[in-house]
């Protein structure tokens, strides 16, 4: 039977195609029983596959919560089925893709999903209702055309995101593209960045008063700066720490005006070991930076990073990746050229209006693709990827407005460029006006969700479009961003009109509502959030969308005023009232469609809220490491069938190391898995002081672990090398048991002190 | 190899209702699913009215994805399997599809909110396969998929004389075939008794 494994051995760059068959090898164990729920649901979360609605297999059908009966009851994480479909993020740095990778995105939404590519909010493409044995084969196909889908979830750096304009922009300082890119690959998989108490989201910017890059919302953000050291201009960076959406809004922290290109590295590795050390473990709802930050102040948060610089051992791709930064550089497809002549086509003009963007380089303009709720079906995708190809090459950008870039599009172009996006249904004016609303997946596949952003959205997006011509242009260019719950995945705080889901009980019944959030700030990357006032029922957000509208137009002080100054003058009692026109919710016998969501004619319930994943689960970084002896482990053991004996005892020594290592960092973080640097290190730490010896073995299992390290005259027979594996298994048990103990240890510790205390 | 599919859609398209709205269908799938209509473990209702000539409205089950579906801007029914289906041959896995996508045809058809509007062509056919590796868009594919559809259309209309046709097109599409009868074609409970 032919594999994408094989078939795609040659294309897949060996690094990724390893992680991929290391990952299949973790799914054959997890089926087997060898792994436990917890730490498999965080490694597939690392390796973004997520949770959805319903895969605990239940599910309210609008009457009652029934049963679904998958065809096994085996489980992929805490409650969580393993037949049930997922979702996965794929994650693409700063947004950047090219033709052929979007030929593949489409190709698997069509294959493995429902034939949609969905845009994030974060830069990121999700499909959704894949079966985690999908997975690999899926992850193969992304690596083979140089994406990986590692750390898209759980506890760990998440997208690193960029201004979608960045280096055709006229406000940038510089292009952050190669930045951007740089600290990504330096972070994914980096040892400092595995033992997070939860998510970490890097922005980059261009500049400082648009937008672009939201570095105000993130844990850590960086905006273009240059500056004059001895007379040569400088590039660095304004660095930004501690800021973050969810329930309880962030702004983020200024840590330094300038940091230097050449620092911008080892200093996210020293947040990350700091955060990794302080940060909360226990408590999820206040593990993100932003709350270590907050707790001990961001001066000594500042100490802390600068202390722990100046102890981090030297890495050459701090500054190694200057010379990507010094050679970046992206090819048009056409040569520069102006739109002379006039067009008469008046959909054309409205479409250009708003969906086109001129380049500082002379003659090229941007296109924004208008995705409606972020979403382009596989078809959609492969034509735009021609388009891409005929008209602006591999220059294309997601955004985290849920809508795709072209970039470097001669301008003489545009008309032939309109009529083929019009031609595949893309042509859709208003980007970034107030009927490209943004959404969050929601209840629609989101565990977490509570209303529909999606349902409201879609319902906004038609209502809107039809009336758009006919709104003033300071209604035009309001924005509205919805999201289903309060962890803000739809950056509702940054909206002119926010909103997100909550429920209220009315006559015992549950209604779906949403929160208003009016008056974010877009600009300034995120600058300031909305205000919050009430909620309305969400079957009468658009009216309330319609009169708050018609309101600021009414009684704006003169066309200068802003929505978001309107907002603030008019304030939250007079808000309130308007509120209050449509907060009613009439009793179910009279009108049962508030009680149910938008393009969702279920009886509402809230029942189907389950446990999100968006936090992952906390496992530290000793999980792992023995959670991947166990599977060098296992695959010795298949070599040792296949009669490959000395790779067998090679994998299975390997094992013993990868365990060995893991306990080993628990006390020194820098030590790599190589068995030089870490037997010499495991005897001084753990043998010598006793702490691995068992109570009746005593220090027998680490002598296995240094039999084999001595022994440099190995004979491979079945025989020996069986041993060893026996050998290799007991080892990794008093590993396991070791790390139980010194946790225990450290527990009584701590209760010791309390008590003390 | 063809015969390691399957990754199998069948669509019907439909003989009117083409200006039903889409959303029309998002309360029949989900009372599809309260009241256990089809066979498969029905999950959700995902919705895509907002994309041109996309999936539609979706029912999304564990085994597939049924849809009435708009993918090359014609309207039909769709059902395509996304885990192993049961028979030894492909024509044998086929008709597994076909069947489930019928029994989903036939209960829309019933619907009184669709009485008289909505009716689908069995004559009309598109077969496809969701599986680039073991069945890409090609000749070589079409050649040898020609017999196992000749076995497949005796099952579903003995006798009776049908038009295949395959375009491989843009080979980066995924490899479908359009079948077309030269006489009426038959009820979807007819069908369903063939098979
Ligand atoms: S905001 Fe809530 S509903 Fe929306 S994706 Fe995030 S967690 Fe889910």
């Amino acid at each position: 039977m032919t594999t994408w494994k094989e078939t795609l051995k040659d294309e897949m760059p060996a690094e990724l195609a390893q992680e991929i068959d290391t990952f299949e090898t973790q799914i054959g164990l997890k089926k087997q029983g060898k792994i436990d729920d917890k730490l498999f649901a965080e490694t597939r979360l690392r390796r973004g596959a997520y949770g959805q609605r319903y895969d605990n297999g239940q599910r309210h059908d609008g009457v009652e919560t029934r049963e679904l009966h998958y065809p096994t009851a085996a489980t992929k994480g805490p409650d969580t089925l393993w037949d049930a479909p997922g979702m996965m993020r794929i994650k693409i740095p700063f947004g950047g893709m090219n033709a052929e990778q979007m030929d593949v995105m489409a190709d698997l939404a069509e294959e493995y999903s429902d034939a949609i590519c969905h845009v994030t909010t974060r830069q990121d493409i999700q499909l959704h209702y894949i079966h985690i044995d999908d997975t690999p084969d899926l992850q193969r196909r992304l690596a083979a055309v140089g994406i990986t889908t590692r750390e898209a979830c759980g506890n760990g750096v998440r997208n690193v995101t960029a201004c979608p304009i960045s280096g055709v922009c006229n406000d940038e300082s510089f292009d952050v593209t190669p930045y951007s890119k740089a600290m990504a690959f330096f972070l994914l998989g980096h040892p400092d960045t595995q033992d997070f108490g939860r998510k970490f989201k890097v922005a980059f910017s261009g500049c400082k008063g648009k937008a672009c890059g939201l570095t105000n919302i993130h844990d850590l953000g960086f905006i273009a700066r240059k500056k004059m050291v001895d007379g040569e201009e400088k590039r660095g960076f304004e660095m930004y720490v501690g800021g973050g959406l969810g329930a309880v809004p962030y702004e983020a922290k200024p840590f330094d005006e300038f940091v230097p290109e050449t620092e911008i590295l080892p200093l996210a590795q020293a947040i990350s070991r700091v955060f990794a050390r302080l940060g909360e473990k226990r408590n999820r709802g206040r593990a993100r930076i932003k709350f270590l930050i907050d707790k001990i102040g961001i001066d000594e948060f500042r100490r802390l990073v600068l202390a722990e610089r100046e102890i981090l051992p030297h890495d050459e791709r701090w500054t190694g990746y200057l010379d990507d930064v010094r050679a970046w550089e992206e090819t048009p497809v056409k040569e520069p050229a102006e739109l002379t002549t006039g067009v008469s086509d008046a959909q054309f003009e409205t479409w250009r209006a708003t969906n086109i963007y001129r380049q500082k380089q002379k003659g090229y303009t941007t296109v924004t693709v208008a995705l409606p709720l972020g979403d382009l079906t596989s078809w959609q995708m492969r034509q735009l990827a021609d388009i891409a190809r005929k008209y602006c090459g591999d220059n294309v950008r997601l955004t985290v407005e849920q809508n795709i870039v072209l970039r470097w599009v001669a301008e003489a172009d545009l008309p032939a460029v309109y009529r083929e996006l019009e031609h595949v249904g893309l042509a859709q004016p208003g980007a970034g006006t107030i009927f490209d609303v943004v959404s969050c997946p929601g209840t629609d596949t989101c565990k977490l969700g509570i209303s529909s952003s999606r349902g409201l959205a879609g319902e906004l997006h038609e209502r809107l479009a039809t009336r758009y011509q006919q709104f003033d242009s300071a209604i035009q260019g309001l924005r509205i961003k919805i999201s289903g719950c309060f962890n803000s995945c739809g950056q509702h705080h940054l909206a002119d009109l926010g909103f997100y889901g909550v429920s209220r009980k009315v006559g015992g019944r549950t209604v779906p509502h949403f929160r208003v959030v009016l008056g974010g700030q877009w600009e300034n990357n995120g600058g300031s959030y909305g205000l919050t006032v009430g909620a309305v029922p969400s079957k009468r957000v658009p009216d309330f969308v319609d009169r708050i509208t018609e309101k600021y137009l009414a009684e704006r002080e003169g066309e200068q005023e802003s929505f978001q100054a309107f907002i603030q003058r008019f304030g939250k009692r007079e808000l309130k009232k308007v509120l209050d026109e449509f907060s009613a919710v009439p009793p179910y016998e009279m009108d049962p469609s508030y009680y149910s969501d938008w393009r969702d004619p279920r009886e509402y319930s809230i029942t189907d809220i389950g446990v999100g994943e968006c936090a992952g689960e906390v496992v530290s970084r000793i999980d792992f490491d023995l959670q991947n002896a166990e599977r060098l482990y296992f695959e010795a053991q298949l070599q040792h069938e296949e009669g490959n004996y000395q790779k067998a005892d090679e994998t299975a020594f390997q094992a013993m190391v990868v365990a060995a290592g893991g306990l080993v960092r628990l006390e020194n973080q820098d030590v790599p898995d190589e068995a030089d640097k870490v037997v010499p290190e495991f005897r001084k730490r753990f043998y010598d002081t006793g702490l691995f010896h068992d109570k009746y073995a005593g220090g027998k299992f680490a002598e296995y672990l240094f039999n084999r390290y001595e022994d440099t005259n190995r004979e491979y027979t079945a025989d020996k090398v069986r041993l060893l594996l026996e050998e290799t298994q007991l080892f990794i048990e008093a590993a396991h048991a070791c790390n139980t103990r010194l946790i225990e240890q450290a527990s009584a510790e701590r209760k010791a002190k309390l008590d003390k205390d | 190899m063809i015969t390691d599919l399957h990754r199998i859609g069948i669509k019907f398209l439909t003989a009117r209702g083409d200006d039903i709205p889409l959303t029309d269908f998002i309360p029949i799938f989900h009372a599809w699913i309260q009241e256990g209509k089809l066979e498969d473990v029905m999950i959700d209702v995902a919705e895509y009215s907002h994309v041109p000539a996309g999936p539609g409205t979706m029912l999304i089950a564990h085994e597939g994805n049924y849809a009435i579906d708009e993918t090359g801007n014609r309207r039909g029914f769709v059902y395509y399997s996304k885990q192993e289906v049961s028979g030894d041959n492909l024509a044998d896995r086929l008709a597994v599809v076909c069947r489930k996508n019928l029994a989903a045809c036939k209960l829309l058809e019933a619907e009184d909110t669709f009485k008289d509007r909505l009716a689908f062509d069995f004559g009309r056919i598109e077969i496809f396969f969701n599986d680039r590796l073991n069945g890409p868009n090609s000749d070589e594919t079409w050649q040898a998929f020609e017999p196992v559809l000749k076995s497949f259309m005796a099952r579903l209309y003995p006798n009776t004389d049908f038009e295949a046709r395959y375009e491989t097109g843009d080979p980066r599409e995924r490899f479908s075939v359009s079948v077309s009868l030269q006489d009426d074609a038959a009820s979807a409970e007819d069908l369903l008794a063939r098979l």
